[in-house]
């Protein structure tokens, strides 16, 4: 007896679909669910349906809504400078061509080492007295002191400096998968643009970005998802400190689920950060994607 | 002439069954535009060239040099690591850093661990990823679609939202603090992504391939297997290469995760910060030898690497 294709095709995804389902979507229904309870942080303590009353305290606490805000101007500033870099970096390969294989492989060794090691690595570079960035801008002499930029002590900063490891460890990724997008570019219409007189500008922003387009959409996405999750590096840098100044969501909510034993409100928190996730990709997807509208 | 012809005529019928499986033929028109880009954008000016051989020197530089500071401090004397103001290279080499950091309890034990969670949970993402993948793209049904849309939905998941329930799920099968757990949460993480490059995969190979092998008797299993398999084995060995980095390098699964007996070592990286004190030279030797091993693994696999990473990106 044969079974249909369909079926077929069905028996080949049941397990993945399964091990999702199980592993992903059970525990994702768990957190929505917690959302909706005021628990006791202690096994089998008490568990009291309060309807939406933590989505309220979240929405009503200062620590929530300005994680919010980190969250998004850390993913902006990863997300753009590392765009601007990668983009660059590929630029530079193509202009340079195969010539230039060997460092395009070595430029991609951040890509393999652990968020957890990269924000340890640039804790180390940027810390107060024995950092090695102070002291260097110290001697070349920007800075009057070593300590006069609190990389990571600095409030008003350190969500910028948080972000360093993050940009470093994956304009890589950024550089490759747009350096991929630009081989793809017919060379003949470069070649017709430039008989036409475009200058490099105008080739750059009239013909190679929009070509890239789609690329450029999946790359932003991929990226903005991963930076908006930031976790590790955040955590072995400043631990969201100080004053807050750099805790993001996943901080929060993993602060408020560990640390303060909130498990409803840490739920109700994650439901809506990944609400917000899930609206930003998907208008991220069908503004700057726009499949079909090119051709 | 010949050579041209056969192109040619290769890119246009992909798929001879029987031939040695023509998947190359689908990469030459490739190969032939790239020829004409380099035409496009390389640049041809010696006096340009000069000025961008400088401009990625400065780049290199500046990007390769965490990480060698990193080195270098692995090999200084842990007083001299912490000297102000501190020094790039270390005024005496010495490996005290390294006796220290792989010397202390915990810190070999976590190493097997963290091989352990990565190989169980690659085979875990292969095993599911490949039939799956392949029942995505060959057989275009709703379902398949709606799953891999999916599939990618769950890669949006923030981890901290589903650490904790998964924690407890596994505490309540039995699974507390074993690496079994462990590699099952990292496999959340890179079955999505492997299902992903899987599908790019068997997306190149064209389908009369198995045709061929049914009508000779073949089942749709056994071409699958037989078959399909073997023509994408360098893109399994990509996809194993992701699956594999993806469980060696996370950190907030492990730590929600493990207690003492599987905990991994980016956790024990962790930890040297809060129980030893600011030991640095041993967070630096040690973050050293967990790195290395897998820099030099991508620098001998570069080529395929490259291959995983941007073909979903590029397909789009």
């Amino acid at each position: 007896m044969r079974i249909s294709d369909r079926r077929f095709a069905l028996f080949l995804m049941t397990p993945a679909a399964l091990f999702l389902a199980v592993f992903v979507a059970f525990p994702l229904f768990r957190l929505v669910a917690d959302s909706f309870f005021k628990i006791s942080p202690i096994a089998g303590g008490p568990r009291d349906f309060v309807g939406l009353d933590n989505y309220f305290r979240a929405f009503a606490s200062e620590a929530f809504t300005g994680a919010g805000w980190r969250t998004l101007a850390y993913t902006l500033v990863v997300v753009s400078l590392e765009f601007a870099l990668g983009l660059g970096m590929a630029l530079l390969f193509t202009m340079l061509g195969r010539s230039s294989q060997i460092w395009r492989t070595v430029f991609m060794y951040p890509l393999m080492i652990a968020p957890i090691v990269a924000g340890l690595l640039w804790k180390f570079l940027m810390i107060d007295n024995f950092g090695l960035i102070g002291t260097l801008l110290h001697q070349a002499g920007i800075l009057s002191n070593p300590n006069q930029i609190g990389w990571l002590s600095d409030p008003g900063i350190v969500l910028y400096s948080v972000a360093i490891p993050d940009i470093w460890l994956t304009t890589s990724f950024m550089c490759l998968v747009l350096f991929a997008g630009l081989q793809n570019i017919p060379g003949d219409l470069i070649e017709a643009a430039r008989l036409d007189g475009a200058r490099a500008p105008a080739l750059l922003f009239r013909i190679i970005l929009p070509l890239l387009r789609p690329v450029i959409a999946v790359a932003l996405v991929v990226r903005g998802i991963d930076a908006a999750r930031a976790f590790d590096t955040i955590l072995i840098q400043t631990n969201g400190g100080p004053q807050s100044a750099s805790e993001t969501m996943s901080l929060l909510i993993y602060r408020t689920m560990i640390r303060f034993g909130d498990p409803g409100l840490a739920s109700a928190m994650g439901t809506i950060y990944l609400l917000a996730m899930l609206a930003v990709a998907f208008f991220a997807v069908a503004t700057i994607w726009r499949p079909g509208k090119d051709n | 002439m010949r050579v041209a012809e056969r192109t040619t005529h290769d890119a246009g019928t992909p798929a001879r069954a029987g031939a040695v499986p023509s998947v190359p033929a689908a990469v030459v028109p490739l190969r032939r535009r790239r020829g004409t880009n380099r035409e496009g954008l390389e640049a041809g000016r010696r006096s340009t060239r000069t000025l961008l051989w400088v401009l990625l020197a400065a780049a290199m530089v500046l990007y390769g040099f965490p990480f060698l500071y990193l080195l270098f401090t692995s090999f200084k004397t842990p007083i001299d690591t912490i000297a102000v103001p501190p020094t790039i290279l270390p005024k005496e080499w010495t490996l005290e850093n390294y006796a220290n950091a792989l010397g202390r309890s915990g810190v070999p034990a976590s190493f097997i661990n963290s091989i352990q969670t990565a190989i169980i949970s690659t085979v875990l993402s292969l095993v599911l990823a490949v039939p799956a993948a392949y029942g995505i793209t060959r057989y275009k049904t709703l379902s398949g679609r709606i799953f891999i849309m999916a599939a990618l939905v769950t890669r949006m998941v923030p981890p901290v939202a589903i650490g904790i329930p998964l924690a407890s799920m596994m505490a309540s099968m039995g699974l507390a603090d074993t690496p079994i757990a462990l590699s099952i949460a990292h496999t959340t993480i890179s079955l999505p992504l492997s299902i992903w490059l899987m599908s790019s995969f068997f997306e190149a190979v064209p389908k009369d391939l198995e045709e061929a092998a049914t009508v000779d008797g073949c089942s749709r299993l056994g071409a699958l297997w037989r078959v399909v398999i073997p023509v994408v084995s360098g893109g399994i060995a990509v996809t194993a290469i992701f699956a594999f980095l993806a469980s060696w390098n996370e950190f907030l699964f492990a730590l929600l995760m493990t207690a003492i007996r599987s905990q991994t070592t980016p956790v024990v990286i962790a930890n040297f910060q809060t129980q030893f004190g600011l030991d640095w030279g041993s967070m630096t030797a040690l973050a050293a030898v967990y790195s290395i091993p897998v820099i030099l693994l991508t620098l001998l696999l570069q080529r395929r690497i490259v291959a995983g990473m941007t073909l979903g990106a590029v397909k789009g």
